[in-house]
C-alpha cells in the first residue's frame, strides 16, 4: 500500500514523498493518527506550488479514505484557512517533524528543512493517518557540517549558527524577531517582504545560475 | 422519480456529506436542494443536522475523534453557508439570541465553536465574543443585545473561576437570563453551586447537549405545527 501511494503521488507531481512515525510529536487530540505522509514539492516560489501541494494532499487523503483509514490534512503553511474549525488543530503539528522523521532531510542552520538533493527548496504538506504505512528512517542530526554560509549572509544576523538535532527540538536556530523585522524593513523599502537569502545561498541543491 | 424520492435522495446526500466530512459534496448537495426547490429548513434539519447527530453518536462511540469532528463541522458549515440565506424565519416557539465566549485568560475555543455552530444551525442569533473575553464584556454584551442565553466556556481551572463572577454579575443585572457553562474543569456540582442554569461537561457533551437541544427544538416545532394543523 505504501508503495502504491508513493507512486501515485510522485506521478501527480510530488518531488519527494516520505512516510514517518510521528506519534511522540502529537498532542492528545490527534494522537491516534500516528503516521504521517510527508509531501514535498520543489519550490518554484509561485502560486502553483501551493495549488499542487493541496491537490496532492487531496489525492493522498482520497487514497487513504478509499482504503478506510482515518486521516487529517495539515495544509501547506501558506494555505491555511483560519476560519475553518479544523484549522484549530494545525498548530499542533509542523511539517518539518514529519519530513525529518521520514528521512527526507534535516533542519539546517537556517531553520529550514534541507534535503540532500533539493536543499531548502521544498515546500511541504503533511497528511496524518492511522494507516499501517511502511515508514522511513528518521534523520537525527544536522548534516550542515562546517558550512555557515546562511549564518554569514543573513542580512539581519538572525541565524544563531547552532546545530539542530532530533533530540533537542527546542534549540533556537533563528531569532524570529530579527528575521521578521528585516522582512518588515524590506517591505517598507520596496513593497515586498521577501528575503530568502538563506534559501538561495544554501549549497545543497543549488541550481546552476542560468545565463542568458 | 417522484419529488419525494428526490428529496430523500438529497437529504441522504447532505447527511452523508457531513458524516464523511466531504465539503465539496456538502456544497453540491445544498445547491441541488435549492435547485429542486426544497425548503432550506428541511435541508438543514433533516439533512445536515441529522448528519451531525450521527457524527455525535460516532464521536461518543469513539469511532470519530476531534479531527473528524472538526472536519464534519466544516462540511456542515459549507452547506449551511449556501442554505442559510434561503431560510424562512423559523417558527420554533423557542428562539432567541445567545452570547457566547471563552472567559478571560483562556484561549481554548474548539468546544465553544462547536456549541456556537449548533446555535447557528438552530436559527439563534449568536453573538460570539471569541476567546479570552474580559469578564465585564459578557454582562455588557448581554445588556446590549438583550440576549436570553449566555454561554461561558473555560478549559483551565485557573480561568474557570472567572465564570463565577460573570454568573453573579449577570444574575444581579438580569435575573431572567439563562446561563450555560462548559469546559473540561467544570462539573455539574460547580454549575449548581455557582447558579448556572445549564452545564456541558466537555466538547463531546456540549455537542451532545446542543444536539439534544436542537432535537427538542425540532420536536417543539413539530408539535407547534401539529397544533396548527389540527
Amino acid at each position: 500500500m505504501t508503495g502504491a501511494l508513493e507512486k501515485e503521488l510522485l506521478a501527480s507531481g510530488a518531488t519527494v514523498v516520505g512516510f514517518a512515525i510521528v506519534k511522540p510529536a502529537l498532542s492528545d487530540e490527534i494522537a491516534h493518527l500516528e503516521k504521517a505522509v510527508s509531501i514535498g514539492v520543489d519550490r518554484n516560489l509561485n502560486e502553483d506550488t501551493v495549488r499542487s501541494l493541496v491537490s496532492l494532499q487531496k489525492k493522498a487523503a482520497g487514497f487513504l479514505k478509499r482504503k478506510g483509514y482515518k486521516y487529517l490534512c495539515i495544509p501547506p503553511d501558506s494555505d491555511r484557512i483560519k476560519s475553518t474549525f479544523v484549522s484549530k488543530l494545525y498548530h499542533l503539528f509542523t511539517h518539518k517533524i514529519a519530513a525529518t522523521s521520514a528521512g527526507i532531510g534535516w533542519i539546517g542552520r537556517n531553520g529550514l528543512l534541507i534535503s540532500p538533493v533539493y536543499g531548502p527548496r521544498l515546500s511541504l504538506a503533511t497528511v496524518l493517518t492511522d494507516a499501517p504505512l511502511k515508514t522511513g528512517e528518521p534523520i537525527e542530526f544536522s548534516l550542515c557540517g562546517d558550512c555557515r554560509m546562511c549564518v554569514d549572509f543573513c542580512p539581519s544576523k538572525a541565524i544563531t549558527g547552532k546545530d539542530w538535532s532530533r533530540f533537542d527540538p527546542f534549540i533556537e536556530l533563528v531569532r524570529s524577531v530579527d528575521c521578521s523585522s528585516h522582512k518588515r524593513k524590506s517591505k517598507s523599502m520596496n513593497g515586498k517582504p521577501n528575503c530568502g537569502l538563506c534559501i538561495n545561498i544554501c549549497p545543497y541543491g543549488r541550481k546552476p545560475v542560468q545565463t542568458v | 422519480m417522484s419529488t419525494e424520492e428526490k428529496r430523500q435522495e438529497i437529504l441522504a446526500k447532505l447527511k452523508n456529506a457531513v458524516i464523511q466530512y466531504d465539503e465539496d459534496t456538502s456544497k453540491e448537495a445544498s445547491k441541488e436542494a435549492l435547485e429542486l426547490g426544497l425548503e432550506a429548513n428541511d435541508a438543514i434539519f433533516n439533512g445536515l443536522v441529522s448528519g451531525m447527530e450521527e457524527v455525535g453518536r460516532l464521536f461518543e462511540a469513539q469511532e470519530y475523534f476531534v479531527p473528524e469532528l472538526l472536519m464534519c463541522a466544516d462540511a456542515l458549515y459549507a452547506g449551511l453557508d449556501i442554505l442559510k440565506p434561503h431560510v424562512k424565519q423559523l417558527e420554533l416557539g423557542v428562539r432567541g439570541s445567545v452570547v457566547i465566549g471563552t472567559v478571560e485568560g483562556d484561549v481554548h475555543d474548539i468546544g465553544k465553536n462547536i456549541v456556537k455552530m449548533m446555535f447557528d444551525v438552530a436559527g439563534f442569533t449568536v453573538y460570539d465574543l471569541g476567546r479570552d473575553v474580559p469578564l465585564d464584556k459578557f454582562v455588557e454584551e448581554q445588556m446590549k443585545t438583550d440576549s436570553d442565553l449566555v454561554c461561558l466556556s473555560a478549559m483551565m481551572t485557573t480561568t474557570m473561576v472567572g465564570m463565577k463572577k460573570v454568573i453573579e454579575d449577570l444574575k444581579a443585572k438580569n435575573p431572567n437570563v439563562k446561563i450555560m457553562i462548559g469546559g473540561a474543569p467544570v462539573s455539574q456540582d460547580i454549575a449548581d453551586k455557582w447558579g448556572a442554569d445549564g452545564y456541558a461537561k466537555d466538547a463531546n457533551n456540549a455537542l451532545k447537549d446542543a444536539i439534544n437541544m436542537i432535537s427538542s427544538l425540532k420536536k417543539l416545532k413539530e408539535e407547534a405545527e401539529a397544533k396548527k394543523g389540527s
